[in-house]
């Protein structure tokens, strides 16, 4: 306490006013003038006193008196009645709070005119007011071409309705805005999801929304696809998809409680897949055995020396995504020759059509004649002919039983040395249409023979690519080996779709990832 | 300290309550899509509730409550509006033009706040304990004074001491010729001062019996101008704070006038 | 009779008699009148002689038909004595308050409150023609000394109230001098040559010591009508049944002590180290034996205790509490080991006191009190602190250097001090701007005054519990605007005499020059300046209190009692 300053004396004989804007220009001297200035900042000063005309009873003329409050001054005022010490004005200095006063007007006024400036100027403007950069696709010359050709505005007005309006414009889209400025209630509950008057704007060049549901409601394509936040437009994500699929309550209206289930997440509650649930299989009536032709003993090696693999049969499409169906010429005469003649194996039947074969099968002298003459054998041609017809006989009795072998004959009646050209242990009896192929018995010339079905797509909603599954083996998600029927459906169940598109497995799991949303359903084949 | 420790425990009590609320309701509806919007409405309500006191500073005279009870108010909800800010942001730098600048206003509005704050508490108590309490306005006569009164001292007719003389004209003239040291007085350091006090002493080696009585005076006007210097410091800064705080909040509302109507003007729900 | 100047041993007062002019004729003519002339001249002792009191402490005012001599609810420290001609009493009931100076105070309506928005704009101390003028029913003239208000129409007053005729040799006005209370009637001169004789309260105290006469019509008169009231008022003897109250009240006496007045007096002898708590008049010693305990009625009493070679104070007290009372109990109930007074009790400035003796203490008081409602027993510890009275605790309450500064400063005599946390207060000026929102844009305190430490009092109106400013006022413009209400001054009857300025110690009255519309100054008939006082008037008409504490953001200004330190010691503690 004793080093505290003691307080330094001033004229406190008058009241302090810090209520008063300006101060006396002089009091920075301790020389303030008894009058002060006003509250507009006038200097009060004007003279020391007010001279009074003092006239005393019997005279006109009066005299002039000093006023001065400290007494009459010696010289008196002058003979007009002005006081012969005029003070000079001072300049009064505004106080602090006065000058805060007027930088906050003056901030206010220049917020107003710098705003209003860069409203009024569209460049300046869109540059100003825009929240972020917008994705590629929406920018640049093309776009803005592509634009003017769909009848939308230029820049920001492509999209937004008061994208090239003034400041005044602006106010009025505000003003007509849906939910309104201060519809509180339909603010907080309304759902993002519907459609808006920009939605319209993107329908112009995006024409049909293709929802993948007729049945889905309208839902605006801001919702999942926000522009504004950057050069690449930001990717969809899941809650996008389970805004509708991970609520019962809007899914079930739908789908009537029947299907749908609740999704969040593919790891989490994606269902398992459809033909696994419903326990479908494969309709095709051709008969195959992966187990068989992929681990089997007797199947021979290719001619490579290699095993027969799954490329052998399956070979990607061009696009690569899917593969392309299984052709007999291709991929199954390599063994199976359709060669009816054990003695003559490079005779093989046509593959099909039934007529053919049964054309074929009819026309045998006419096929053992080309194929003399294809293999230039030295006999006569006819007595070729003559002896392998014999042969047949021998070995079938008819021609309706050799015909009928062909078509009906399921297994081998007698070993085979080779199928065709390629050698094995023992020898096969050859085996009939019926060996693959459901034949049935027609009242027409030829038996009846049920077409194979190749299904295309399973997983109809799905989209797929082999070609980025390269890394995966085939046998990871198709268990062909096990599989003795063709009707199994060797695809993957979901776990193993899950063990790498899941967030342990690493790899990305979006609903867009497999399902696609605006592309109309794929109709199962 | 009851009453103030009262009012502190209180008002952190209230933040703290209000503050976890806010996150647990953030967490739980971030999810809303129209969530920006509520926010947004909570942060105006805020920043109009916070500003409303200046209208009432200007009202004394009407039976408006207590400006403490109303500062209280202020400054905490001040805090929580900060929060309410970052909620509305969603914890995120804004990217366009127009929102930066608005962000950044609301930064400089809250930030010049907390440092008023810091200022009014910290303050007072160096001016009370340093002493020489003095109404601000005034100081230049005062300053003005000592200034006289010390170059009559030092340069006077009746001076008749070169060394004091040039002592004066070469340190001292400038320092009584106006307000100084304001930056070393808000950081509270005497060096200045001191090294003129000490150079001071120093020049009682050359002085005669009146000379050094003559050095005591100069002194003890030193002292009493940096004293002075010292308090318009201060005083100063507990004033000058509010020149960011009040114009910039002004500024900031009327960007957020502009930011409302662009919100709801290029909002998916134009028409 | 040998006048010989007793120049060492006479009273300090009489260094400034209260009125210059008294001549040795008018002394004279005093001794020779009623009642002065029935006593004994003898009895007065060398110090103060009869003559001497007379010519120092007495002087002769004259006064015209109408002329006001006091107020009811000013506050006067003299008696008179009519010496020729006739006054009148106005009996109940009173003079309207226009009359008497003042104006009636009501809290502002909505469109004042709402109009004071538009303040900002108007000049410094701007005074509506409409305020100058005053056609209520009194006029002011000069004497050559001083402004005498007449009533304009006192036969309408004589028609309109009752009032009571006084003539020559009646006295009255003893008992507001001598307690500090606010006058009780309005008294106003009824013939042109009326002369009447006022004698300041020290003269009438020492004129009451040394004539037994005197004394024995003030006793009565006072018991009569002042003190049968007050002790039924006082806790202390709310169980006693009114027989016992009256032999209480029999037995009572009451003096007043103090040598000087509050103001222009006390602020020299302040300057010059004369006001030491050693100096000042002992009421009860340290150590003396307990003859009665001690009532104070009016003015303010300081409790030391001895300390080293001077007195250390512990308290002060004001009116309305009691010394003494544990010593008393204590002796009462244990007879065996008596103590004396612990403390001494000194007059600070003006002191009015009663005296209830030991012994109806003992018979009557005490034994009507039940076991909770005594005093602890006195302990004789070490530190006499601790067996104290929560009254002498007050030094450890507020610390021993604020009781120094509230005490040498007399702050304590406010109820409405304004006392200012300079470690919370950020100079922000907020309650000045309020203050002059509120008073038509003039602040009416300045945010400045002495400071000990982190508190300060500012030079605001504090609201006095014994107003000295209230003293002398010619024309009752300076009034309470209730009965122990605040003090406000009627700037419309307001002279600019500075009556009350300068008396006022604590420099809250400043003097403004009354400007008009435009801001030029007002002039009067002889071009000066209209000088007007004005003061805090605890914002009486405004709602809401006091609007300086209403508008400090930091809790750092309070209006508080001062009178006793609870208000205080809480909020140090703040």
């Amino acid at each position: 306490m004793s080093e505290q300053l003691p307080a330094p004396e001033f004229d406190a004989q008058n009241y302090a006013r810090p209520n008063q804007n300006y101060i006396c220009g002089n009091a920075c001297e301790g020389k303030a003038c008894r009058q002060g200035p006003d509250a507009k900042g006038r200097c009060g000063a004007t003279a020391d006193c007010k001279p009074v005309l003092k006239t005393k009873p019997g005279e006109t003329k009066g005299r002039w008196i000093c006023t001065r409050p400290g007494g009459e001054c010696e010289s008196g005022p002058l003979p007009d009645g002005s006081c012969c010490n005029p003070v000079p004005k001072c300049s009064p200095v505004p106080t602090l709070r006065l000058w805060r006063g007027r930088v906050t007007l003056a901030v206010i006024a220049a917020s107003c005119a710098l705003l209003l400036v860069i409203l009024g100027n569209p460049p300046w403007r869109n540059n100003f007011i825009s929240p972020g950069t917008i994705s590629n696709p929406h920018s640049g010359a093309a776009f803005a071409a592509l634009a003017i050709t769909n009848h939308l505005n230029e820049s920001c007005g492509a999209c937004h309705v008061a994208g090239n309006s003034g400041p005044n414009g602006m106010v009025n889209v505000a003003m007509r805005a849906d939910p309104g400025i201060l519809d509180f209630e339909k603010i907080a509950s309304a759902s993002a999801a519907n459609p808006t008057a920009i939605d319209e704007s993107c329908l112009k060049c995006h024409a049909g929304r293709n929802f993948h549901q007729p049945s889905a409601p309208q839902i605006s394509c801001a919702f999942c696809h926000a522009e504004h936040q950057g050069k690449m437009m930001a990717a969809t994500t899941d809650a996008n998809c389970s805004f509708c699929h991970g609520d019962a309550a809007k899914m079930n209206p739908i789908t009537k409680n029947t299907v749908a289930p609740v999704i969040h997440h593919f790891a989490d509650d994606h269902p398992q897949f459809r033909f696994i649930t419903e326990n479908l299989h494969d309709p095709d009536t051709l008969k195959f055995n992966h187990a068989l032709h992929l681990t089997g003993p007797t199947i021979p090696k290719l001619a490579g020396g290699e095993k027969l693999d799954c490329a052998f049969c399956h070979q990607p499409d061009t696009a690569g995504a899917f593969m392309k169906p299984v052709e007999f010429e291709k991929n199954c005469r390599v063994c199976h020759s359709l060669q009816f003649d054990p003695q003559t194996p490079e005779l093989q039947l046509p593959h099909g059509s039934v007529e053919f074969v049964s054309a074929f099968l009819r026309s045998l002298p006419k096929q053992y004649l080309n194929l003399a003459a294809q293999f230039g054998k030295d006999e006569d041609a006819n007595v070729f002919v003559e002896k392998k017809l014999a042969g047949l006989r021998a070995q079938f009795g008819s021609g309706e039983d050799l015909e009928k072998r062909v078509f009906f004959s399921t297994s081998t009646t007698a070993p085979e040395i080779s199928v065709g050209n390629v050698t094995g242990a023992a020898r096969a009896i050859f085996p009939g249409c019926a060996y693959c192929h459901e034949v049935k018995n027609s009242s027409a010339r030829a038996p009846e023979i049920t077409r194979p079905i190749q299904t295309e797509r399973w997983l109809v909603q799905a989209k797929f690519n082999h070609l980025k599954h390269t890394s995966v083996a085939c046998a990871q998600c198709h268990d062909a080996v096990h599989s003795k029927d063709t009707a199994d459906i060797l695809l993957p169940a979901k776990e193993a779709c899950v063990t790498c598109h899941s967030p342990r497995g690493g790899v990305a799991d979006t609903c867009a990832e497999c399902h696609t949303y605006h592309k109309p359903l794929v109709a199962a084949q | 300290m009851k009453r103030f420790r009262r009012q502190f425990i209180f008002g952190l009590l209230a933040l703290i309550a209000a503050t976890v609320g806010a996150l647990w309701l953030n967490a739980k509806y971030n999810a809303l899509p129209n969530y920006a919007y509520l926010t947004g409405w909570a942060l105006l309500a805020g920043m109009f509730v916070l500003t409303i006191y200046n209208v009432r500073k200007k009202l004394p005279f009407l039976p408006l409550g207590k400006s403490e009870t109303w500062l209280q108010i202020h400054i905490y909800l001040g805090f929580f509006t900060t929060l309410l800010f970052l909620i509305h942001l969603n914890f995120r730098l804004p990217h366009g033009w127009f929102e930066a600048v608005l962000a950044w206003l609301f930064v400089l509005v809250s930030g010049s706040g907390f440092v008023g704050l810091f200022f009014s508490r910290v303050l007072p108590r160096r001016l009370a304990t340093r002493g020489g309490e003095v109404i601000f306005e005034k100081i230049p006569a005062l300053c003005h004074a000592l200034k006289t009164e010390a170059e009559t001292l030092a340069l006077g007719s009746e001076a008749k001491s070169v060394v004091i003389a040039e002592f004066y004209t070469k340190r001292l003239a400038v320092f009584f010729s106006g307000p100084k040291n304001f930056w070393n007085h808000l950081a509270e350091s005497r060096r200045e001062v001191s090294g003129l006090l000490a150079e001071l002493e120093d020049l009682r080696r050359f002085a005669s019996e009146i000379e050094k009585e003559k050095i005591s005076k100069l002194a003890a006007l030193v002292r009493q101008k940096d004293g002075l210097d010292y308090h318009r410091a201060l005083q100063l800064a507990l004033r000058l704070w509010l020149f960011v705080h009040i114009p910039l909040t002004y500024g900031l509302l009327i960007f957020t006038a502009l930011h409302i109507i662009l919100v709801f003007g290029f909002s998916g729900g134009a028409r | 009779m040998p006048a010989a100047p007793t120049i060492l041993e006479r009273p300090q007062r009489w260094d400034a008699a209260f009125d210059a002019n008294m001549t040795d004729a008018d002394v004279e003519r005093l001794l020779a009148t009623a009642p002065f002339s029935g006593m004994a001249a003898e009895k007065f002792p060398k110090r103060t002689p009869l003559r001497e009191i007379l010519r120092n402490d007495a002087r002769i005012l004259k006064f015209r038909k109408g002329e006001i001599i006091m107020r009811q609810g000013d506050y006067g420290t003299s008696a008179f004595l009519i010496l020729q001609g006739a006054a009148r009493v106005v009996l109940k009931p009173d003079l309207p308050p226009s009359l008497l100076g003042r104006q009636a105070t009501n809290k502002k309506g909505v469109f004042r409150t709402l109009a004071q928005l538009w303040n900002r704009s108007r000049p410094p101390e701007m005074l509506p023609r409409t305020l100058l003028g005053q056609s209520s029913g009194v006029s002011a003239r000069q004497n050559e000394k001083e402004t005498r208000v007449f009533l304009q129409d006192v036969p309408r007053i004589l028609d309109q109230h009752r009032t009571a005729q006084m003539i020559a040799g009646e006295f009255f006005g003893e008992i507001a001098a001598l307690s500090r209370m606010a006058r009780t009637s309005t008294i106003f001169a009824d013939s042109d040559d009326a002369e009447l004789l006022e004698i300041r309260w020290q003269g009438l105290r020492d004129l009451m010591k040394y004539d037994d006469a005197l004394r024995t019509h003030i006793n009565k008169i006072y018991r009569e009508r002042a003190l049968a009231s007050y002790l039924r008022a006082t806790p202390l003897f709310k169980n006693l049944s009114k027989e016992q109250l009256d032999r209480v009240a029999e037995a009572v006496e009451f003096s007043t002590f103090g040598d000087y007045d509050w103001s222009g007096e006390y602020k020299r002898l302040a300057q010059s180290g004369s006001v030491r708590p050693e100096k000042e008049p002992v009421i009860v010693g340290e150590g003396d034996y307990p003859n009665g305990i001690v009532l104070l009625r009016a003015g303010f009493a300081r409790v030391s205790q001895k300390f080293g070679g001077g007195e250390r104070t512990l308290n002060y007290i004001g009116a309305g509490q009691i010394f003494g009372l544990n010593e008393i109990a204590h002796n009462w109930r244990n007879k065996e080991s008596p103590v004396n007074f612990q403390f001494s009790l000194r007059a600070i400035g003006y002191t009015h006191l009663l005296v209830v003796p030991t012994r109806v203490m003992e018979e009557i008081v005490l034994p009507s009190l039940l076991k909770n409602e005594l005093p602890p027993l006195v302990e004789k510890t070490e530190d006499d602190f601790d067996s104290a009275a929560p009254q002498t605790r007050a030094r450890e309450k507020v610390g021993a250097e604020i009781l120094e500064f509230l005490t040498e400063n007399r702050f304590f005599n406010g109820t409405a001090s304004m006392v200012i946390d300079l470690d919370r207060c950020t100079r922000c000026d907020d309650c000045v701007r309020a203050c002059a929102s509120t008073h038509d844009n003039n602040p009416r305190f300045l945010r400045h005054g002495p400071s000990a430490g982190r508190l300060m009092i500012a030079n605001a109106c504090m609201h006095c519990a014994d107003p000295v400013c209230m003293i002398g006022c010619p024309t009752g413009a300076i009034h309470r605007e209730s009965f122990a209400g605040q003090v406000v001054i009627n700037p419309t009857t307001c002279i600019g005499c500075k009556s009350c300025f300068t008396n006022c110690p604590y420099d809250a009255i400043r003097m403004v020059e009354a400007r008009d519309e435009r801001g030029e100054f007002l002039m009067d008939q002889e071009m000066k300046s209209i000088a007007k006082a004005t003061k805090c008037d605890l914002c009486v008409e405004n709602h809401g209190g006091p609007a300086c504490e209403r508008a400090c953001p930091h809790g750092a200004l309070e209006r508080m009692n001062l009178n006793n330190l609870d208000a205080l010691s809480k909020w140090l503690k703040l």
